[in-house]
């Protein structure tokens, strides 16, 4: 059962490998814009792994025009759930842009590896420098 | 080594993904769970229940309002959080940044965009309109007259572009999808129904229709109106920003 | 039940409209954001409250949106745990908001600050919608504006830290969220249903099983993340130590726990306990994972030198002790595990609130400048004490009686190893507690650190840390008036 139906699922096996892309980019790259892309490659491969769940055989779009049967039109559900999904995603990335613009402005840097070392750097040379704000 | 795990993570479960798929339902049959559980009512009650003939605008509205009641506040958490990190711009000094770009745009372009942006707007008022009819709605709408501020901000800078939708009109209108949402929800308590419902057990049979009809058009003028403010104000704050670099 | 049975409903919309609303207030009356920002917090705590004696201990109050019978709406369902646990977000983020009133002027100014108490309505707004939905798909919508929330406020004082601690919280969150998302997918391949309690029976009879167990597998982690359960708790210590002090109180007392109410809801309404050779595997990483979390959260803490973040360690390790009471699997571990989210809850905001009231006062930060603290602020160090003795688990505190029912729930479920270790943990906790309970009483200030007859905390901060941890006093004394409801509640779960 399992390898004939491997090759017909084929659109959820493309949603799978992009996800794994999209979260090896999260995860490996080090320019904090591209894990950003990263972040959407995921999550716009988990929309198309929904959209592809509502599929029908032959379907039509769910609008009810003269001519066309309640079933014959494709799952109306798993559409509005990823338009709901694409809002989050816009939002999640607006939000991290965001931090990204004020990231860029205080380290002139959008390497990883840049911002955990001043980071580290920043632990060893002042450690009372946390203070300041009490007075 | 951190890396390498990483690595080993990902592939784990790239072959655990892979695996299931394999052992999923197959795709597009009329047999699948999906296809045969809740689907069938939306797409058969659909048009009598909810009066939408787009049976993706009857779930969004009305079948599951509250999804979408959650959603336009994530829209809005968007915006408080941009303001929170970034700040929004400031109230009546904004010509304190004007345009600093070296090159200012032509006037070919300037004079076209004049008369293309009324063609977005009457567009997007088109889309928010006939969602429950067609493809559209009040998000996509929105994100139509979000786009037409981006086009018109980057052109003639975010000083003209702010003296068109001040300050003082975007911050009532940037909560107008949660408040659509809310006000729809409690008519629908009042009607005799519970929080969100349009069919209003109250009301005479003969009016029912028309009232779903423009419970759902508040609800999407309510979205588009605050999503296209509240995308508004996110690139303003934005792009704020941006200039004071440009000035640094 | 008449109109009560509307009560969830405003008390989850409230906080949202009044988050949508603060700003216009804002633009034109800044003075009155703090104080209107308590009241639809207020209005939803009196409302649980009203509907706390209406509520039947066994089974659901299902509240059924739109009027559309369950698979086809959405449902709000709420069992006696879940209206528990809606109360006590209630009551916490009101005591930490009335807290920001004065402190938080301090860390944020201008137009931030109307963000800030806009963001902080929709975090318990969107904790209280995400507690009580019963439909699979709306907790993914409530969890992503808890989600964003949080992200924001932890870099709301918009200094490079704590942009940067958020950033990488929002790097650990947002793919989890969307594993989250990708589960749900999953399950409604399989199922067709996104409602809990028609996906529970839809999963008793599938016959995808390891579709199924991928995304029970997908859920633990997504919901994981937002616990900071032991291996994914990476964004944990930065941020809950970075974030403004009633902030830090919302994640640790209330976010984190969220999550783990979350996991529990998944386990016992979604896939149920019947679903054993589905879920068995998990639960059981699940367990090990969580023992590791008491232990490496209780070593970590004791070697912190940062007040904030020490408390941010023991967060982990506790957030273990509430996986231990939920992977047992009897009514007394689940009791144990929900009384131990509210008794987590009041000491660690308190012990976070103390931490800033003394930033507040001296800039403080460090264990080591603490010593002597007593002299200048007894009333902080005393309630320091108080809400420590809870987080240790000392009688007659409220966090004896939930680690009794962890203990006695695991050893019915014959796990005498996790009782160990339970027991070790709470060792552990006593040693970091006392450390710093012994810098704040019994050691000579440094010279000029404090002097006694300085100024003490305002009283706007003093009266949320004194309820709080006046409430880890009399929740320990006056459990009985709740456990046996919560007991039945659960055994209605099992």
């Amino acid at each position: 059962m399992s390898f004939s139906n491997l090759f017909h699922n084929y659109h959820y096996i493309g949603a799978m490998i992009l996800f794994c892309i999209g979260l090896y980019t999260v995860i490996m790259r080090r320019n904090i814009i591209k894990k950003i892309i990263g972040l959407n490659i995921m999550e716009t491969s988990v929309f198309f792994f929904l959209i592809s769940i509502g599929f029908l055989e032959g379907g039509l779009a769910p609008i009810h025009v003269e001519g066309v049967e309640a079933s014959q039109m494709v799952n109306p559900l798993p559409q509005a759930l990823i338009l709901t999904g694409i809002v989050v995603a816009v939002s999640v990335t607006a939000l991290a842009l965001s931090m990204v613009i004020l990231l860029y402005r205080q380290y002139g840097t959008l390497d990883v590896d840049n911002l955990m070392r001043e980071e580290a750097e920043e632990e060893e040379e002042t450690p009372q420098e946390k203070e300041g704000m009490g007075e | 080594m951190k890396r390498a795990l990483s690595l080993v993570f990902i592939l784990g479960l790239a072959v655990l993904l892979l695996y299931v798929v394999g052992n999923m339902p197959s795709m597009g049959d009329p047999q699948n769970p999906t296809a045969s559980h809740v689907s069938p009512h939306y797409l058969e009650r659909g048009v009598e229940e909810t009066g939408s003939e787009n049976a993706v605008t009857s779930v969004i509205i009305n079948y599951r309002g509250y999804d979408t009641m959650g959603e336009v506040t994530v829209i809005f958490c968007a915006l408080a959080g941009v303001l929170a990190v970034l700040g929004r711009e400031k109230k009546g000094r904004i010509y304190a940044y004007t345009d600093h770009s070296k090159v200012r745009s032509s006037p070919i372009v300037r004079t076209f965009l004049i008369f293309l942006v009324p063609f977005i707007i009457m567009f997007s008022v088109y889309t928010i309109l006939h969602g429950e009819l067609a493809p559209g709605g009040g998000f996509q709408g929105g994100a139509v007259i979000g786009a037409s501020m981006i086009i018109f901000t980057t052109i003639f800078g975010l000083w003209e572009a702010s003296k068109s939708i001040p300050q003082k009109l975007r911050i009532p209108l940037e909560g107008t999808a949660v408040m659509a949402f809310f006000v729809v929800g409690v008519a629908g308590l009042i009607g005799g129904g519970s929080f969100l419902t349009f069919l209003m057990p109250r009301v005479t049979e003969s009016l029912q229709p028309a009232l779903v009809t423009w419970l759902t058009v508040i609800v999407e003028i309510g979205i588009g109106v605050g999503g296209a403010m509240i995308f508004t104000s996110i690139l303003f704050s934005m792009i704020r920003e941006e200039e004071e670099i440009v000035v640094q | 039940m008449g109109a009560y049975r509307h009560f969830p409903i405003f008390m989850i919309t409230l906080p949202l409209l009044g988050a949508v609303l603060l700003p216009i207030l804002g633009y034109y009356r800044r003075r009155y954001v703090p104080y209107a920002a308590s009241l639809p917090l207020l209005a939803s705590g009196v409302l649980g409250i009203l509907l706390m004696n209406r509520m039947p201990v066994e089974g659901y109050l299902s509240y059924q949106m739109g009027s559309w019978p369950p698979p086809i709406g959405i449902e709000i369902s709420i069992d006696f745990l879940a209206l528990f646990v809606m109360l006590v977000i209630c009551g916490i983020s009101l005591l930490a908001l009335v807290f920001s009133w004065r402190y938080i002027s301090k860390e944020v100014t201008g137009g931030r600050i109307i963000a800030y108490y806009s963001l902080f309505l929709l975090l318990s707004g969107s904790m209280l919608g995400f507690v009580a939905t019963g439909d699979i798909f709306n907790l993914f919508v409530f969890m992503e504006i808890l989600a964003i929330s949080s992200y924001a406020l932890v870099a709301i004082t918009g200094n490079r830290n704590a942009v940067r601690a958020a950033f990488k919280y929002l790097l650990m969150g947002a793919p989890s969220s969307i594993m989250v998302l990708l589960a749900i997918g999953f399950l409604y391949s399989v199922t067709g249903s996104l409602n809990m309690a028609d996906l529970a029976t839809l999963i008793s009879q599938s016959g995808f099983t390891q579709v199924l167990i991928v995304s029970y597998i997908l859920l633990v982690i997504g919901f994981g993340v937002k616990a900071a359960l032991f291996p994914l708790h990476l964004w944990l210590p930065d941020a809950h130590s970075i974030a403004p002090s009633p902030i830090s109180a919302m994640l640790s007392g209330l976010v984190v726990e969220v999550g783990a109410f979350a996991i529990l809801r998944i386990t016992f309404s979604v896939f149920t306990v019947g679903a054993q050779n589905i879920i068995g595997g998990t639960v059981d990483a699940v367990s090990v994972a969580a023992a590791a979390a008491v232990l490496f959260g209780g070593i970590m803490a004791i070697y912190q030198k940062d007040l904030k973040m020490m408390i941010a360690y023991s967060t982990i390790s506790h957030i273990g002790y509430i996986f231990l009471g939920i992977t047992a699997f009897t009514k007394e571990g689940l009791t144990g595990a929900v009384y131990h989210m509210l008794d987590h809850g009041l000491a660690k905001a308190c012990l976070f609130l103390c931490a800033g009231a003394f930033i507040y006062v001296k800039g403080y930060r460090r264990i080591d400048q603490l010593k002597g603290a007593w002299q200048q602020m007894p009333f902080t160090c005393a309630a320091f004490a108080l809400a420590a003795w809870s987080v240790i688990g000392l009688p007659p505190s409220a966090g004896f009686i939930s680690k009794w029912y962890l203990i006695v729930g695991n050893i019915e479920a014959g796990r005498e190893l996790y009782v160990v270790i339970l027991l070790v943990g709470a060792v552990l906790a006593a040693v970091y507690c006392f450390r710093v309970i012994y810098y704040m009483f019994f050691q000579p200030p440094e010279e000029g650190a404090w002097e006694s007859g300085g100024p003490e905390a305002p009283v706007s901060m003093l009266v949320p840390v004194w309820v709080l941890s006046l409430g880890t006093l009399l929740f320990g004394v006056f459990s009985y008036l709740f456990i046996q409801s919560l007991l039945d509640a659960a055994a209605f779960l099992l």
